[in-house]
């Protein structure tokens, strides 16, 4: 029976965490990773839970009665008095709650928060038994390992879940870009270019392993393209110049060819003139000079630089295997020009040192960039794809072993869908 | 969020979206569920014909006790021949739909509901038969009722170890959960748990069904085979008895809801407050670090100043 139960795939971003069971083409829930709390708001404190605080006093002065005084008033549940999602985001507009965002720039930053959004994730939405289910998460690159041990200790602890594998998303977005038809050897050497909503990593990766001194960020990601296509349209004086109009025409025409965008706007007819803002949007990536003065690197320098900052060995595997993921890589043409640039890049390098040498020949470099189908949840598909296979959970860590040695044991994972499978 | 809810949000999400969209698209999707169900919802053939599967653990057992019964009056034209590895099927045609919105979000609310209707036959079969012996039973008093031994208890092998067994009688439906506990926390916070239920009928909520809990097997299903005491503890008995009251044809459907979701919602909840207690723990870790922190020693004025020698040089502490 147990041996039947899919696996969980979790993969919390910082801006949306996608939900579903590993097996599945696509996630079965992406929404926020928000959570609504009564009381407080969002900007309140550092401490930001959302219960009536503790006694304010140092607990030894109360001397343990401070917190006996506390439970008999609270013998209600409004620590279940929460909502996640866009649900949470509904609920924050109105009054009463205050919405919180757990994870920031990636790494969980208020673990009570997580620890209720986990729970009501795994109750409400996904209605799975932790005790039956496998849990693949996902981290980014150079989590600290003490918030995987929180993390293990909440998902063993508190949901007994059977099993648990915490994987890198840069490895899980190669794991996607198997489905390519251009990737021809299951290999997880190459290079990740993950550009979400907040910021774009660069990330080498060689046989699974994450080169953590070469990673790379660049904060130009989706929302800058929004804020850059809201400023086009306000410089041409369109009569609808808001953020979600922008928003809107950034994921509908800078992905595909259109001319115009009408929309409905109190009841009147407002027509928006895309221009070039169609193909310059995207542009900032290669040319941010046009966007940003603080931000002057363009994209495809930034990843030759991170190869060039790599082992020399495995930079002809990163060359080869350039895999982009997450949503702001989705626009069309993105990976031929970033191809094509990088190409350029190593090319100019390659004659130079061949003038240098006095004569003698290159064998030439292959630069490839893999884009593919799934790429916008590339990491949760990855992790789709590798929890589904037979042995994944031969590469879990299951509750007794939790139970043996404690959380440190999520310090180590066995490569999942590494070499010799 | 204090109750579990009974339909499944993914089913109901995924018909929505393609109840009311326009373009066809193919869905493919695996969708698990409390208690080992397993829904599969597909479109093998086009795009617009919609199957949905379910695979229980305790079908043969749901089948004996009427659940064929119960489905067909619930989805009656959709049943549709049941797909290879799972237990019963449903097919809706896109094309077909009921013309009216209501009558759309019914279906959406029905299809949603598969797990629940499935596992309510027993339930139903349980109240039908209290109705019957209620009735048989008018034309006694008190004194010379027959002294409910009741029906055959219906056992349902919902989980692996787990089952739920049933009884009905004339004047009362009793139900027995028999849960397992791995872990020695998970078993005192049921118990704390547990006695909150049994209290709340004692304190506030006088027409709630009784509810009693005992680690050995309570005598209507001792002799069933199956049923072990082993005496370890691990495993708990609920008792729930609903009365006529919960019973009545307006309550029934609402009690069978509540009560097959019993179980999730009460580990449910030992998680919840086990999550809660968590997060009181680092609360307080958080306090006794500020607590040390102000204990560290200042570093001392007299420390800081510069030592000299006869010749005037000075030497710096190294930290």
């Amino acid at each position: 029976m147990a041996s039947q139960t899919p696996a969980v795939v979790m993969d919390n971003g910082t801006g949306y965490s996608k939900l579903g069971f590993a097996g599945n083409d696509s996630p079965s829930f992406v929404f926020p990773t928000a959570i609504a709390i009564k009381g407080s708001s969002g900007g309140g404190g550092g401490s930001g839970s959302g219960r009536p605080a503790v006694a304010q006093k140092p607990s030894y002065l109360t001397g343990g009665a401070g917190p006996a005084g506390h439970l008999s008033v609270k013998r209600g549940t409004e620590d279940l008095d929460y909502f996640i999602g866009d649900e949470a985001l509904a609920q924050a507009s109105g009054p009463g709650y205050g919405i919180h965002y757990p994870i920031r720039h990636g790494q969980v930053d208020n673990w009570d928060h997580m620890e209720r959004f986990w729970q009501n994730s795994i109750f409400k939405y996904l209605r799975v038994e932790p005790e039956d289910h496998y849990f693949l998460l996902t981290e980014p690159p150079l989590n600290p390992p003490e918030s995987r041990e929180n993390t293990a200790e909440i998902m063993f602890e508190t949901f007994n879940c059977a099993g648990l594998y915490i994987a890198v998303q840069a490895v899980l977005a190669l794991a996607a870009s198997w489905t390519s038809s251009k990737v021809q050897d299951r290999s997880l050497t190459g290079t990740v270019v993950d550009s979400g909503d907040g910021v774009t990593h660069v990330i080498p990766v060689a046989e699974g392993y994450v080169i953590g001194s070469s990673i790379k960020s660049i904060p130009i990601a989706g929302r800058d393209i929004t804020f850059f296509v809201q400023s086009l349209l306000r410089d041409r004086n369109e009569p609808d110049s808001s953020l979600k109009t922008a928003e809107q025409i950034k994921e509908e025409f800078c992905y595909r060819f259109q001319k115009y965008v009408v929309e409905q706007l109190g009841g009147r007819k407002v027509t928006v003139d895309v221009g070039y803002e169609r193909f310059l949007a995207p542009e900032i990536f290669f040319n941010p000079e046009i966007y940003s003065s603080d931000f002057l690197t363009p994209l495809p320098t930034v990843v030759d630089t991170v190869i060039q900052s790599s082992p020399i060995d495995v930079r002809r595997g990163l060359y080869k295997n350039i895999v982009l993921s997450g949503g702001s890589t989705l626009y069309k043409d993105f990976g031929r020009r970033l191809q094509r640039d990088i190409r350029h890049l190593v090319d100019a390098r390659i004659r130079k040192s061949e003038e240098k040498s006095g004569g003698a020949k290159s064998g030439g470099l292959e630069v490839q960039v893999i884009t593919h189908k799934r790429q916008r949840h590339g990491p949760w598909f990855g992790g789709s794809l590798l929890g589904q296979t037979p042995e994944f959970r031969s590469y879990c860590h299951t509750k007794a072993e939790y139970d043996e040695i404690g959380p440190s044991i999520v310090r180590r994972f066995a490569l999942l869908g590494g070499p010799g499978q | 969020m204090l109750l579990l809810e009974y339909h499944n949000l993914l089913l109901k999400s995924i018909l929505t979206e393609r109840f009311n969209s326009a373009t066809a698209a193919s869905i493919d999707q695996v969708i698990s569920d409390f208690d080992g169900v397993t829904f599969h919802i597909s479109t093998p053939e086009t795009k617009s014909k919609i199957l949905v599967s379910i695979s229980v653990k305790c079908y043969p057992d749901l089948l004996q006790h009427g659940a064929q019964q119960v489905l067909e009056r619930e989805y009656g034209q959709y049943i549709t021949e049941t797909e290879s590895g799972y237990d019963f099927s449903l097919m809706v045609d896109l094309e077909n739909l009921p013309a009216e919105q209501e009558a759309k979000e019914d279906l959406i609310r029905r299809i949603s509901l598969l797990k629940r209707n499935t596992m309510a036959a027993p339930f139903e079969k349980a109240i039908d038969e209290h109705h019957r012996l209620a009735e048989a039973a008018k034309g006694f008093n008190s004194e010379t009722a027959p002294t409910g031994e009741g029906t055959e208890v219906m056992v349902i092998r919902y989980r692996e170890e787990e089952a739920m067994y049933i009884q009905a009688s004339h004047d009362r439906v009793t139900v027995i959960f028999s849960t397992v506990f791995r872990e020695e926390t998970d078993r005192i916070f049921g118990k704390v748990f547990l006695s909150e239920f049994v209290d709340a009928r004692r304190r506030a909520i006088q027409n709630a069904p009784q509810v009693l809990y005992r680690n050995d097997p309570p005598l209507e299903i001792r002799n069933i085979p199956g049923v072990k005491d082993d005496g370890t503890g691990d495993i708990g008995y609920i008792t729930f008895v609903l009365f006529p009251r919960h019973l009545t044809p307006q309550r029934r459907e609402e009690s069978i809801s509540h009560i097959q979701t019993f179980r999730d919602y009460f580990h449910y909840h030992i998680k919840a407050a086990k999550a809660y207690m968590h997060s009181r723990m680092r609360r307080r870790v958080a306090d006794f670090l500020k607590v040390l922190n102000r204990a560290k020693p200042e570093v001392e004025e007299s420390e800081k100043k510069e030592k000299k020698t006869a010749s005037g040089r000075s030497f710096r502490v190294q930290a």
